[in-house]
């Protein structure tokens, strides 16, 4: 049941997004991300890259909320499974949190390819299926869920552009002396 | 701090991070200027990535980090 998806355009060609996004943690929009791993990669048979990594999040929960969750615990994990076509031209991502799972499962695809129309920039296309646990879930709930989710993918497109922006600073002098 | 850099993020095991990051330039030096120009020849990392596997595993498990089961929607696995 998708309940969410959303579509980005980058001014960027693909292979400078994707750099970018395999570089994306450390970022200014995303501090609550304070661990990064690579659990595994391989390429399959096709030339495709497989990456399997473990990201480790700290909300910084009140004292009052972890009392009720009754937890001491405040890391929450996610691993994603990501797959780079260097042929295609594609970058897919999936993610799903490990931790919290019988309260609720957040599951995110993101594709990134060359717009179809301009090979010059990059679309990002975003879907998410949220499934609180035991509860169906209300349109109410789905409505704030996709605010949510809104608000976080607009972070993580700033997240994108910062990372290409920083990068892009070290290669272009600021003034051409001659 | 500086950003936009993966070796400056930390590894989900604190003891791993420099194991980490050092892996991580690799993987990055290797990926833009390798994998994306379609040069397959070997991969450098490789022993790099043992060492840094090898500790992530452990700090896993100390952790008690449910890894392993879990499924979830993968991409499609049925293309020719």
């Amino acid at each position: 049941m998708k309940i969410w998806s959303t579509e980005h355009v980058f001014s960027y060609p693909w292979e400078t997004v994707i750099k970018a996004a395999m570089r994306k943690y450390p970022n200014p929009m995303n501090p609550s991300v304070v661990g990064v791993d690579v659990l595994d990669r391989n390429l399959d048979p096709e030339g495709r890259l497989h990456s399997h990594r473990l990201l480790s999040t700290e909300w910084g929960l009140p004292g009052i909320v972890r009392a009720i969750m009754g937890t001491s615990h405040t890391r929450t994990y996610v691993k994603e499974h990501s797959i780079v076509d260097p042929e295609e031209k594609t970058m897919e991502l999936c993610s799903t949190n490990i931790t919290l799972t019988n309260l609720v499962s957040v599951d995110e695809r993101l594709v990134y390819r060359p717009h179809p129309d301009n090979p010059d920039v990059t679309v990002l296309t975003q879907e998410a299926i949220i499934t609180v646990k035991g509860v169906s879930l209300s349109s109410y709930l789905e409505g704030m869920m996709a605010l949510r989710m809104s608000a976080n993918a607009r972070k993580g497109w700033d997240a994108i552009e910062w990372i290409i922006q920083n990068s892009e600073r070290e290669n272009v002098p600021l003034c051409d002396l001659y | 701090m500086l950003f936009g850099q993966s070796d400056h993020m930390n590894s989900v095991g604190e003891g791993c991070t420099d194991l980490k990051r050092e892996y991580d330039q690799c993987f990055n030096r290797w990926f833009a200027e390798k994998f994306l120009k379609g040069d397959r020849s070997g991969d450098p990392c490789t022993e790099m990535f043992k060492k840094y596997q090898h500790c992530v595993q452990k700090a896993i498990k100390e952790k008690d980090i449910p890894i392993d089961g879990v499924e979830f929607m993968g991409p499609n696995k049925d293309k020719p």
